[in-house]
């Protein structure tokens, strides 16, 4: 019942903001959906944001599941993008991209990793500890291509762009899909395998649910509370690579849009379900992409996207991520 | 000389906002309620000040207008994390993206581009405020009721509510404190900077939730952590293109500090660990 009384609420914000803006809801509603879904470019342009949003999520999500809140991943995302796109502008061909990868799942993991260990051997909240390392990787980062890593040809902030034909390959033209689409759907699946058939996976759970309980039973919860961490930036690191290699193909200041904290709506939604990630990250994709159409179209500020945005958030989560009070002793 | 002065005044420019913040995070979080939306409060204040003056002419006007915003946001806060027992991490990140959207949309829609300039704010009563406030709050939460039962809250919610204090009152209260002092810090940002710029806030309110860690959750470490940064920032504008023990490091690296102490501070390698025993607990 509150929860119908909340997004009434918040349907009736959004309303009143759109009418306020002068604009027609239908119309901004419509525009929204032609501008991210209408046509083959609209549509590429929606991917372009899908697929980050995907693979961030299930960073987000596999976190979540061993108790953490990874808000971390917008600064695990844009230190794998750094690290990629250095490593394949050294290395041309396959082999580059292939490291790269690589080079960011491992830079990912080290940034998430001082995280997990504050939180598993100091008690420091996770959640204060990445805000500080997103921070610093946003700074470092500008740094480093404003200086060393800069392209001299260009104006910007940014390293020199890799040949397009060395980026990864599209699965499908006209629309045009990345590969990237199929390393996050393949993500998604592994994900959703391997927490619910393995034995790691178990005691991943376990520790999240009720740490002391899952030390009790055995399992090493600290231990399970930083590898769940470093995993997380790995699959955070990986996320921003591909988004180097797939679409950007160079690494900018200020590359992440906030892809980090649009997974945690995007995590938040899917519940406990993995599956549910792909609806959910096609939301805020649509989100996202729609809400620049209609800037442009009907004149509605940009800024109404991250209102509904966390709208959502508050909504998801009191459906699904309610906080119920343990007795102790 | 001149350098110097500028130096100090820079610090207290850009400090006071750190500690209105900081000190307005002290009560929310020692009442038990994780708060990482001081930005989102800063930010919807900022606007709301930037838009009620200059509509009004009244800077009283637009600073009671920005409190108010700040205070009914710090009360949605209360209410998810308290009523409905959201988790005060999810609420935060929701209020942060609600405020940014929210201000960039106000501002966007209402500011006139061609309006006649900000009237300034008393700057100095902010300031000696300012710097006067962490020590009232040091005095109030050590040698009055209200302060103590705000600290036994945050220590232990269940045994508070056995010696028959109400937590999700004393909370409540708490965070209309942090309401009151967010919207005040933003109000000093717009008027020291006196023109409105999207995303106002930039980041300030995380450097306060680290200036409040990095004081161990006290008032008074707390002030000296946010001068600190605001003395930093400023001496990093000040040395900007010359160099300082034959580097010249870039302003990123300085940038970074606040962010660095704070991970120090939060790995135990500052002295013992001063979470607060209660915090996140309902």
């Amino acid at each position: 019942m509150k929860i119908w009384a909340l997004l009434a609420i918040a349907v009736g914000l959004v309303y009143g903001a759109l009418v306020v803006a002068g604009a027609a809801p239908a119309d901004t509603a419509q525009s929204l959906i032609q501008g991210s879904l209408g046509s083959a470019k609209a549509l590429e342009g929606t991917m372009k944001h899908f697929t980050p949003l995907l693979i961030a999520g299930v960073a987000v999500f596999f976190a979540l599941r061993a108790g953490l809140f990874n808000i971390g991943v917008e600064g695990q995302f844009t230190v794998g993008a750094f690290v990629c796109a250095v490593v394949a502008l050294r290395m041309p061909g396959w082999l580059g991209l292939i490291v790269g990868i690589l080079a960011a799942a491992v830079a990912g993991a080290l940034w998430a990793y001082p995280a997990g260990w504050i939180k598993a051997m100091r008690g420091g909240h996770e959640v204060i500890s990445t805000i500080m390392l997103n921070n610093i990787a946003g700074q470092l980062s500008t740094a480093a291509v404003a200086g060393p890593f800069k392209d001299p040809n260009q104006q910007g902030t940014t390293t020199a762009s890799i040949d397009p034909a060395l980026m990864l390959p599209a699965i499908w033209q006209d629309p045009r899909i990345s590969a990237a689409l199929l390393v996050a759907v393949l993500f998604v699946i592994g994900i959703w395998r391997w927490l619910g058939r393995t034995v790691p996976g178990y005691e991943l759970q376990a520790a999240g649910a009720n740490p002391k309980a899952a030390t009790l039973a055995g399992i090493d919860a600290p231990k399970v509370t930083i590898r769940a961490m470093a995993i997380s930036g790995a699959i955070g690191g990986i996320a921003g690579a591909l988004q180097v290699v797939a679409y950007e193909g160079r690494f900018f200041a200020g590359f992440s849009s906030g892809y980090g904290f649009d997974a945690l709506g995007v995590a938040l939604l899917a519940g406990s379900n993995p599956l549910i990630l792909f609806p959910s990250a096609a939301l805020f994709a649509i989100l996202a992409k729609g809400s620049t159409t209609i800037q442009v179209m009907n004149g509605v500020p940009k800024g109404i996207s991250f209102v509904i945005l966390g709208l959502l958030i508050v909504i998801f989560a009191a459906i699904r991520y309610r906080k119920v009070p343990v007795k102790e002793s | 000389m001149n350098d110097l002065r500028l130096l100090l005044e820079g610090t207290v420019i850009l400090g006071t906002p750190l500690i209105l913040a900081a000190i307005g995070g002290y009560f929310s979080e020692r009442s038990g309620v994780i708060n990482i939306a001081l930005e989102g409060k800063m930010l919807i204040a900022t606007i709301t000040v930037w838009l009620v003056t200059i509509a009004t002419g009244q800077p009283v006007i637009g600073v009671a207008a920005g409190i108010g915003a700040s205070i009914l946001f710090s009360m949605f806060h209360w209410l998810l994390t308290q009523r409905y027992s959201l988790d005060p991490i999810v609420s935060g990140m929701a209020i942060n993206a609600i405020a940014f959207g929210a201000a960039n949309f106000l501002d966007k829609r209402f500011t006139d581009p061609d309006q006649a300039g900000f009237p300034k704010l008393p700057l100095m009563a902010f300031w000696v405020f300012a710097l006067v406030l962490p020590f009232l709050v040091w005095l109030y939460v050590r040698h009055t009721r209200g302060g103590l039962r705000l600290l036994a809250v945050g220590s232990d919610p269940e045994k508070a509510r056995q010696m028959g204090v109400f937590p999700q009152r004393t909370r409540l209260m708490a965070l209309i404190a942090t309401g009151v002092l967010c919207g005040l810090a933003g109000a000093l940002i717009v008027s020291n900077a006196g023109s409105y710029v999207d995303n106002m806030t930039a980041g300030r309110g995380f450097i306060a939730l680290a200036a409040l860690i990095l004081g161990g959750w006290r008032p008074l470490p707390t002030l000296a952590a946010c001068i600190a940064f605001g003395f930093f920032y400023q001496l990093q504008i000040q040395l900007q293109g010359t160099q300082v023990l034959g580097i010249s490091a870039p302003r990123e690296l300085w940038l970074c500090l606040p962010y660095i102490a704070t991970l120090v501070a939060l790995a135990g390698l500052l002295g013992r660990n001063r979470t607060p025993a209660g915090l996140g607990k309902p």
